[in-house]
């Protein structure tokens, strides 16, 4: 990784009464005083519309309409999360968006590292000019893809098909993941590469022996920054899949906007909170791999 | 170079995520330009009309107009609250001695939802009958005369359906912003600090400067997600009341697939990569620019 993200030392945590460490001066404390209660605020609204969310789903529906939305529920029901399965097909749509993010993630590591090795290990004329290409990706808005790709589902029919989510999403997240599979293939020695050219092993079995095996941490990295794109991507699914049989979360969310625009809002947040579950699971389970994937993602750019 | 390549092997291992490339995002780049200078409503046959959409675009669409310039306030509020925000917080947060890694989880959190779950919190937290969190907050601390339904008012929508999308990914810059701040040379701070430099200097002569090149990175990131915004719009107002919040992106959506006019949304979306394309170019003149003078 970059000297950007090389180890970072952080100051030994140490009690705010105890002498000032070496490097912050003995100096009011105020000023961090201040900070200290301006990030607390800035969290609590930055967190709270969530715990409402939760705190929500948890109350009956009489408390929901006359209740104060900061009073905790005045009696915990659990009959939002019977609803909010009887009325939609979370199941189903919980399904459908493991096999599209999972499908996706396939297409865009496997690629990813193919087309890195071939810019950054192997090496060819036109290198510069494919890098190139791959860049306008990054850049352009994925809405330019809808219209044409629309047009070319229909006329080999593909749409309303799950190919029909997962190609466009690999297709745009697969720069980044070349992009960042380059970059740690920067730091294999090329005396690697050498030594086993030199026993005779051919680009295959450098990339199956050699590279693979190495990337192991990168790939964590790519699949946990695109997964959260993927799991919740909306536009695409919006466009391609019209059937309720392949649905994702986000979609099978939007039935629980009934007919005439009644919203059974306690079901509906029960339902948001089912499918944020998983993601979110992953998400503090791997908070530390994420969080480096994500400042990895951007301070290389 | 490897020494022992083949032109065979580069081929198999570049083809198959070229194919996948173009047939998702180069090619359908080309067929949208090609669109654009046709009148097509998927049925009919298709009508070569040269530049009229474009000049209909630019010249007699004021709608395109409208979302235009909503597109812009959308990303404007947007740039704030993300990168204004998230360049605030992580600076406190490197005075932090305890809790960063949880303040750091915590302030992620939304950007792991999704649009839709999303969509739905602030619908309800703008609503005003029943309700909302919003207004209740408003009339508790005593500033009950701005309660409104902050949707259905023109005047607010457009922020209305912008902050959320700001809310949504503060805390993805904040990450990357921080992780730039603390690669600053403690060794230049303490001897900016020993020459008598206070916090204000620190941060505009030190700590500044030297994130720079991360601080254009975000920019850049940000501005394209700005431009590209649709979820959130969409599934709150879907650009109304009226046109109030359509931005560029809904009204192409709008166009292609409830007007299913083809070729004049294809000429909308080739409006926003020339967009995109002119805002990063920008970005990288204005900053590259301040950073030589």
């Amino acid at each position: 990784m970059t000297a950007q993200t090389a180890p970072v030392t952080r100051p030994v945590p140490a009690p705010p009464s105890s002498p000032a460490p070496r490097r912050r001066r003995r100096k009011p404390n105020v000023f961090r005083s201040l900070s200290r209660v301006l990030i607390v605020l800035i969290v609590v609204v930055q967190v709270y519309p969530l715990a409402w969310l939760f705190l929500t789903s948890l109350r009956n529906e009489h408390d929901f309409a006359t209740g104060d939305p900061f009073a905790l529920p005045s009696s915990i029901s659990f009959d939002n999360y019977v609803r909010a399965f009887q009325t939609g097909n979370l199941g189903q749509n919980i399904l459908n968006s493991f096999i599209v993010t999972m499908g996706a993630n396939l297409l865009i590591v496997l690629l990813g590292m193919m087309a890195a090795y071939a810019l950054q290990v192997l090496g060819f004329r036109f290198s510069k000019f494919v890098r190139g290409l791959f860049l306008i990706g990054i850049i352009v808005p994925v809405q330019i893809a809808l219209v044409p790709l629309f047009i070319d589902y229909s006329s080999v029919n593909l749409l309303d098909t799950y190919q029909s989510m997962i190609i466009p999403l690999a297709g745009f997240a697969l720069p980044m993941s070349i992009y960042l599979f380059s970059s740690f293939f920067e730091y294999i020695p090329r005396e690697t590469y050498e030594a086993a050219s030199l026993d005779g092993a051919g680009p295959y079995r450098i990339f199956g022996l050699i590279t693979l095996p190495l990337s192991t941490n990168t790939v964590v990295t790519v699949v946990l920054v695109n997964s959260i794109f993927i799991w919740n991507d909306f536009i695409f699914a919006n466009t391609f899949v019209l059937s309720e049989g392949l649905k994702t979360i986000p979609l099978g969310l939007q039935n629980y906007i009934g007919a005439m625009g009644k919203v059974d809002w306690t079901a509906t947040f029960a339902a948001v909170c089912i499918t944020i579950t998983p993601l979110l699971l992953v998400f503090l389970v791997l908070n530390k791999a994420m969080i480096q994937g994500l400042e990895s993602g951007a301070t290389k750019g | 170079m490897l020494p022992n390549r083949s032109r065979l092997s580069v081929l198999v291992f570049l083809l198959p995520p070229l194919l996948l490339y173009g047939v998702a995002v180069l090619f359908p780049i080309l067929q949208s330009l090609f669109l654009s200078f046709f009148s097509w409503n998927g049925i009919s046959d298709m009508e070569f009309v040269g530049f009229a959409n474009y000049v209909h675009m630019l010249t007699g669409d004021g709608v395109f107009w409208r979302s235009f310039f909503n597109a812009l306030g959308y990303l404007a509020i947007c740039l704030v609250l993300q990168l204004g925000g998230a360049l605030f917080v992580a600076s406190l947060l490197t005075s932090l001695r305890r809790g960063r890694e949880l303040v750091k989880t915590l302030y992620l959190l939304p950007a792991v939802i999704s649009t839709v779950a999303i969509a739905f919190l602030f619908v309800r937290i703008y609503s005003i009958d029943p309700v909302g969190l919003l207004n209740q907050v408003l009339g508790w601390i005593g500033l009950g005369s701005l309660e409104r339904p902050w949707l259905s008012d023109v005047n607010t929508v457009l922020a209305a359906v912008s902050a959320p999308e700001g809310w949504r990914f503060t805390g993805l810059y904040m990450l990357i912003i921080y992780a730039a701040l603390l690669a600053v040379p403690q060794e230049l701070e303490e001897a900016a600090r020993l020459d008598g430099a206070n916090r204000w200097q620190l941060f505009t002569k030190i700590r500044f400067p030297h994130i720079r090149p991360v601080w254009i990175t975000t920019t850049i990131m940000a501005t394209t997600y700005g431009l590209r915004g649709f979820d959130i719009p969409y599934l709150m107002t879907n650009g109304g009341p009226g046109q109030s919040s359509e931005l560029l992106t809904t009204y192409m959506y709008k166009t292609a697939f409830t007007s299913t006019d083809f070729g004049y949304a294809s000429t909308i979306s080739v409006f926003i990569v020339v967009e995109c394309l002119v805002a990063v170019g920008f970005i990288l003149l204005m900053l590259k620019r301040k950073a030589d003078a």
